[in-house]
């Protein structure tokens, strides 16, 4: 193996920090290994060098192409021409590059992928502290019940269903994938918050009397955190897959331009009956590789944070 | 969808709702129609007993085959194709003899006596007599069947004075019969045994086959697939020559254009024009671009609808409305939204009505000239504040426009994202809210909007359509007026064309009432989308326009298409399937993204000698 | 014997579908909009068709009395009327169910047979060309959205090439082997799109799934008593490491019902995914309820009776 994995404590002299001198010291550390792990895995870093490539393309999307450049009425192009000078990646119906509308689709399809992350995680990561931390009372019961009803439950056809009530607009988008997907993450911050929870530490906090609240808070999710980032990188992963599948539904917001948004237009602008293969295939090709991006560096995570399921790669 | 003509116009805001809107639909749906296509599809022509199939590719669906609950394009189609009228639409839209030769009016106009054809037959043997007219037209208004009873005028009776002979007694003086009434003929010793029934056990009855006076009957429905309909044998005109005609669906146009290309459809009805290019690359079709039957419009809100109606005041100032008519550029929308298949709009009575839709004098134009349009604005007192907004003198409200689209127009949000930039260009702000039919219906009569995206589909006949830009079509619940104009000299004017009989002095009637509405720009009609329909030159031929050259070849208004249509002469042509060329622009990108995945995979393996996976 | 165990997986399959049913009532509720407001948009429904159907679904009572009336109706198969076409929605699904039924259970089948097999060699040989090659395909497939997927093959295959009919069920109504035939022939692509589309995870689930058995003390204990390779394989580890992945690929039905909505509009194949979209479209929201209903009893079902099955074949779980 050719990671080395800094397992022993640090030589300096601990005793003289602060407790929360110590809390941030011990974080850093396990920050420090766990980046080290990560590094050595090729599949994460390939994933992770695929994520800042998209990553900067988002946050710098707007120097890089102004608004008016993808205002249908400004367009100047030729519509749906194929890949010429000017328009490396062809036009769409407008006379829009293909290029831009990419770089534009980036930091939406990032924003629909992080934002409704954020809330499934925000849900699940709640219910399963609360779920696990309970564990065996009827608080668990119930909510290990609705964790697995939502996991059994076709998830993406009630998200469909959900979007089609509520109508197409950004903000909907995000509410229902964050509504569906959130199960698995409660189901496995559970889990380890199960384990957690018996440890002498924690219950020598119960002991000094603090409560629960506080000790869910200050002990036991810094302890569960990393699988929860796990988690959540995985589903992000889920949700930029179903807001490509809700958009070419039609059931996407028009206004804001995403990957699966130009995807839909272009099936709309008879793309396939047209050939018009570049304004079709690239936004598939980066929802491929953020997609792929995602899973590889959670599941390497998850590798790292969650030695029981170590064998995925 | 908006399918045909006059019934569904009248319940134009609640069919637009519930139907289809399926956006291939919008225009014009009904296209159902068939063309005659050649040999099914096996390409042996064989022996004597294949019977002749007309394969016609639709995108909406016929959910329920039943004539009185006709609703989708499909069912228009399939309402068209099986039925007679009384008086039929010929070909330019006026009345011509169906299973009625004619109708003679007594002195005083009051009293029409009709005459049918000898010798008529239902599908299955029995005669047609003047008692199932009778019977038809009672039975539709007695159970309140809204699309097709909206032709009889209040008070109306009718009489059968022998088995061939039918009176129309109106209370008024009127053309009554003349004025095609589209309400399908019957057969009373079927629907006869519902007379005591409701409206939806009616619509629940299932007739197969069908019973029925046109040129083919339903015969087999396919829920979600296709629909055959076989040829009436008693059929009264002259024989068709296909046996059967297949209505199959698509749920895209794609799929379709490829289906009309690989030879499983003969004709392909419903299209739109973003697929002109491939289907003027498929050899072998021709594109039939039907006049528009419908238009596209952006509705101002003049406020009084309810509680919660508060437009933008500013948008009262005809100069603004007059500016942002002037800022948008509708050639500009129909080449981008609508390539090749539509018209910039004028007036709001659509071009299909060649006879009362009128050209806008060149002198009155109101011309695309956004530095005009913006000088107006700053002679009218709109200054721009520090952010390039302008904002109202009267109120100091900067002059920002919500504009909800709905998604049963096709394009209705890139059009409206065009008239967003255009806008900004004057110093008024958009914003667009794309938003489901059904969803655009309440506001529209909430009145919670500032400008909408809609459509109108009207009748051939311009009452209806003048009507909905009156006073009163804004008054009481589900009003039919866009956005509560009113306007006396408007008022006037519509009830001048609606009690002219002479057609003549009715058409300058008609072309005033729309020039008003041109100049006082309560809707601005952004363009006039054609409907598409294509057909294989090689299989099919014989058929027609209705209205002539420039309608349907399909059955939106008529089944003339479907008699006359015949097999098209085998010439020697190859196989379009095999030999449609282009192969490589699919090919390659694809190639590219194999190599792609390729290389990816390559990399993975190789630089995995010292195995970071194996960490256990 | 197992019958406590059985007893209990019904029971919670039970409780699933109430709750099932409660979601989907809410749903309905939830809605911009009254619901009532809502029916009366349709021209379809008269204005006494509409009285009934707001007296059938209770929409005139208080919330709780309307709970109970919509468990009746719907338990006793009563799922109201299409807003759009005014046909009964249980007859609407009934009509489509076997083309999403052979579309959905054969795409899962070939996706979980060869998800299956090379998921086992994979994970057995890991590590080798094979393993990482069709791990790395896996993953490729899994980020690939289906939708797009069959928007490509229908070029390629229908479109350029022409070795298919674009979309539909069959071209001709026909009988016997002919109509076999074509019907095969619809299916293929959208077949091909959804196998494509969800043999990725199974590939994974398996394939991890064996590398856990392969670590196993038995495994090792087999090995030591000189038992082949092969051996070990077919019968220790495939046994062991194909339990746990069975319940997942049962429950992945769900996932790939959703799928089957979005490859059955870009083929245009009659089943409830089209349905689905149309009633999108039509914002016909008594066929969207149903449909989410009627796909979360079958996944309900499916997990029952994997979950009865798993108890059968693997004795431990009689304990948990």
């Amino acid at each position: 193996m050719a990671t080395h994995v800094p397992l022993g404590d640090s030589p300096e002299d601990v005793s003289s920090l602060s407790p929360r001198q110590l809390a941030w010291r011990r974080r850093s550390d396990s920050f420090g290994r766990t980046w080290s792990v990560f590094r050595s895995n090729r599949q994460a870093m390939t994933g992770l060098t695929i994520l800042v490539f998209f990553g900067l393309l988002a946050l710098f999307s707007p120097l890089l192409v102004s608004v008016d450049a993808v205002d249908p009425s400004m367009a100047s192009g030729p519509p749906n021409s194929p890949p010429i000078a000017g328009y490396p990646l062809g036009t769409d119906g407008f006379g829009r590059s293909v290029l831009s509308l990419l770089v534009v689709g980036s930091r939406v399809s990032l924003i629909v992928g992080l934002t409704a992350t954020l809330g499934a995680v925000l849900i699940g990561a709640t219910v399963g502290l609360v779920s696990g931390f309970y564990g065996g009372t009827r608080i668990d019961r119930v909510l290990s019940t609705l964790t697995d009803w939502f996991l059994v439950i076709p998830w993406l056809v009630l998200a469909i269903v959900l979007a089609a009530i509520l109508g197409p607009t950004l903000l909907n988008v995000i509410l229902v994938i964050a509504v569906t997907s959130w199960a698995m993450t409660a189901r496995i911050v559970r889990a380890q918050t199960l384990s957690v929870r018996t440890l002498p530490y924690v219950e020598r906090a119960r002991a000094l009397g603090a409560g629960d609240a506080s000790i869910i808070v200050r002990h036991v999710l810094p302890n569960v955190f990393p699988v929860i980032f796990a988690q959540a990188v995985l589903t992000v992963a889920v949700a930029i897959l179903s807001e490509t599948t809700l958009a070419i539904l039609g059931l996407g917001d028009p206004t804001s331009i995403s990957w699966g948004i130009i995807i839909e237009e272009a099936f709309n602008a008879g793309a396939m009956a047209n050939g018009y293969w570049w304004w079709m295939i690239p936004p598939g090709l980066c929802i491929i590789a953020v997609t792929l991006a995602f899973t590889m560096c959670g599941y390497a995570l998850e590798e790292i944070f969650n030695p029981r399921l170590r064998r995925r790669g | 969808m908006l399918s045909g003509p006059a019934h569904r116009f009248v319940n134009r805001n609640a069919l637009r709702l519930l139907s289809a809107a399926f956006a291939g639909s919008l225009i014009a749906g009904l296209g159902l129609t068939g063309l005659p296509s050649a040999v099914a599809d096996s390409a042996s022509p064989s022996p004597a007993a294949a019977p002749k199939v007309l394969r016609i590719g639709l995108t909406t669906s016929i959910d329920n085959p039943n004539l009185f609950a006709v609703n989708s394009a499909a069912e228009w189609g399939s309402a068209v194709i099986q039925n007679d009228m009384a008086l039929k639409f010929g070909p330019d839209l006026t009345a011509a003899p169906g299973l009625a030769t004619g109708c003679d009016p007594s002195a005083d106009k009051r009293t029409w006596t009709c005459h049918l054809r000898d010798g008529l037959k239902w599908s299955d043997g029995e005669p047609i007599t003047s008692k199932d007219v009778v019977f038809s037209y009672n039975f539709v208004r007695d159970k309140q069947f809204d699309y097709f009873n909206s032709y009889f005028p209040e008070g109306t009776t009718f009489t059968t004075p022998d088995v061939k002979t039918y009176v129309w007694h109106m209370k008024d003086p009127g053309i009554g019969p003349m004025r095609p009434a589209w309400c399908y003929i019957v057969p009373e010793h079927i629907w006869g045994k519902y007379a005591n029934s409701t409206q939806d056990q009616i619509k629940a009855v299932k007739l197969f086959p069908n019973v029925a006076s046109g040129p083919f009957v339903m015969t087999q429905a396919n829920p979600g697939q296709n629909w055959t309909f076989s040829r009436n044998p008693y059929f009264w005109g002259p024989k068709p020559t296909y046996d059967q005609v297949v209505f199959q669906l698509y749920t895209n146009q794609e799929a379709m254009v490829q289906a009309l290309k690989n030879g499983e459809i003969d004709i392909a009805d419903g299209l739109d024009g973003p697929l002109l290019p491939a289907l003027n690359a498929i050899p072998n079709v021709a594109v039939q671009k039907v006049e528009s039957d419908f238009w596209v419009s952006m509705a101002f809100n003049f406020g009084g609808q309810g509680p919660n109606s508060h437009p933008l005041p500013a948008l009262k100032d005809l100069n603004v409305r007059k500016a942002i008519e002037m800022a948008i550029d509708k050639q500009s929308i129909v080449d981008k939204v609508y390539p090749g298949a539509a018209q910039p709009g004028e007036t709001i009575v659509r071009p299909l009505s060649t006879y009362w839709h009128l050209t806008v004098p060149a002198d009155k134009v109101i011309k695309y000239d956004p530095v005009a349009a913006n000088a107006l604005l700053d002679q009218s007192g709109y200054t721009k504040g520090a952010d390039g907004i302008r904002v109202d003198p009267k109120t100091g409200q900067p002059l920002h426009i919500t504009l909800p689209t709905s998604d049963d127009v096709n394009g209705s949000s890139d059009i409206g994202q065009l008239v967003r930039g255009y806008l900004k260009q004057i110093g008024i702000t958009v914003d667009v809210k794309p938003t489901t039919a059904a969803k655009m219906y309440d506001l529209q009569q909430s009145g919670e909007f500032d400008a909408y995206i809609w459509y109108w589909s009207g009748d051939p006949d311009p009452n209806y359509q003048i009507s909905v830009f009156s006073t009163s079509a804004c008054d009481g619940d589900g009003h039919l007026s866009d956005g509560c104009w009113k306007d006396p000299t408007y008022d006037a004017l519509d009830a001048k064309q609606r009690t002219e009989f002479d057609q003549v002095k009715r058409q300058q009637d008609v072309y005033a009432a729309q020039q008003y509405v041109y100049d006082q720009i309560p809707d601005i009609v952004l363009a006039y989308p054609n409907f598409i329909e294509a057909y294989r030159t090689d299989k099919v031929a014989g058929l027609v326009a209705t209205p002539a050259k420039v309608g349907y070849l399909t059955t939106s208004y008529d089944y003339a298409s479907m008699v006359s249509a015949h097999p098209a002469e085998q010439s020697a042509t190859t196989d379009p399937s095999s030999s449609s060329g282009g192969i490589p622009v699919w090919v390659w990108p694809l190639a590219v993204a194999a190599i792609g995945v390729g290389v990816f995979l390559s990399m993975r393996r190789s630089s995995n000698g010292s195995d970071e996976f194996e960490r256990d | 014997m197992r019958l406590r165990y059985i007893a209990r997986k019904c029971g919670w399959a039970l409780l699933t579908l109430l709750f099932v049913l409660t979601a989907n009532f809410f749903l309905f509720r939830i809605m911009p909009g009254d619901p009532i407001g809502l029916l009366a948009r349709s021209t379809r429904l008269s204005p006494e068709a509409l009285q009934a159907q707001i007296h059938l679904f209770g929409l005139d009572q208080p919330l709780p009395a309307q709970y109970v009336t919509y468990l009746k109706q719907t338990l006793s198969g009563n799922l109201g009327v299409s807003i759009i076409s005014g046909t009964d929605v249980s007859e609407m699904l009934g009509s489509r169910l076997w083309p999403t039924v052979l579309l959905v259970g054969l795409g899962t089948l070939i996706a979980a047979v060869i998800g299956v097999f090379a998921g086992i060699k994979g994970g057995w040989t890991r590590g080798s060309g094979f393993d990482r090659g069709s791990l790395y395909s896996s993953l490729l497939l899994y980020a690939t959205p289906e939708g797009w997927l069959g928007m490509l093959l229908l070029i390629v295959f229908a479109g350029t090439l022409g070795w298919f009919p674009a979309g539909g069920y069959a071209s001709n109504s026909g009988s016997g082997a002919a109509s076999f035939g074509d019907v095969a022939r619809h299916l293929f692509l959208p077949v091909l799109t959804l196998a494509l589309g969800y043999v990725g995870s199974f590939v994974i689930v398996m394939r991890s799934s064996m590398i856990d058995v392969k670590e196993e003390d038995y495994i090792s204990t087999a090995r030591a008593k000189g038992l082949n390779d092969a051996t070990i394989r077919r019968h220790h580890a495939v046994p062991n490491a194909f339990l746990p992945s069975f319940t997942l690929i049962v429950l992945s039905v769900g996932f790939i019902l959703g799928g089957a909505i979005v490859v059955e509009t870009v083929f245009s194949w009659p089943g409830l995914g089209l349905l689905t979209y149309q009633a999108i479209k039509d914002q016909d929201y008594p066929v969207l309820q149903a449909v989410f209903l009627i796909s979360s009893g079958a996944v309900i079902v499916a997990n029952l009776i994997a979950d009865i099955a798993y108890g059968y074949l693997d004795p431990r779980v009689e304990e948990v």
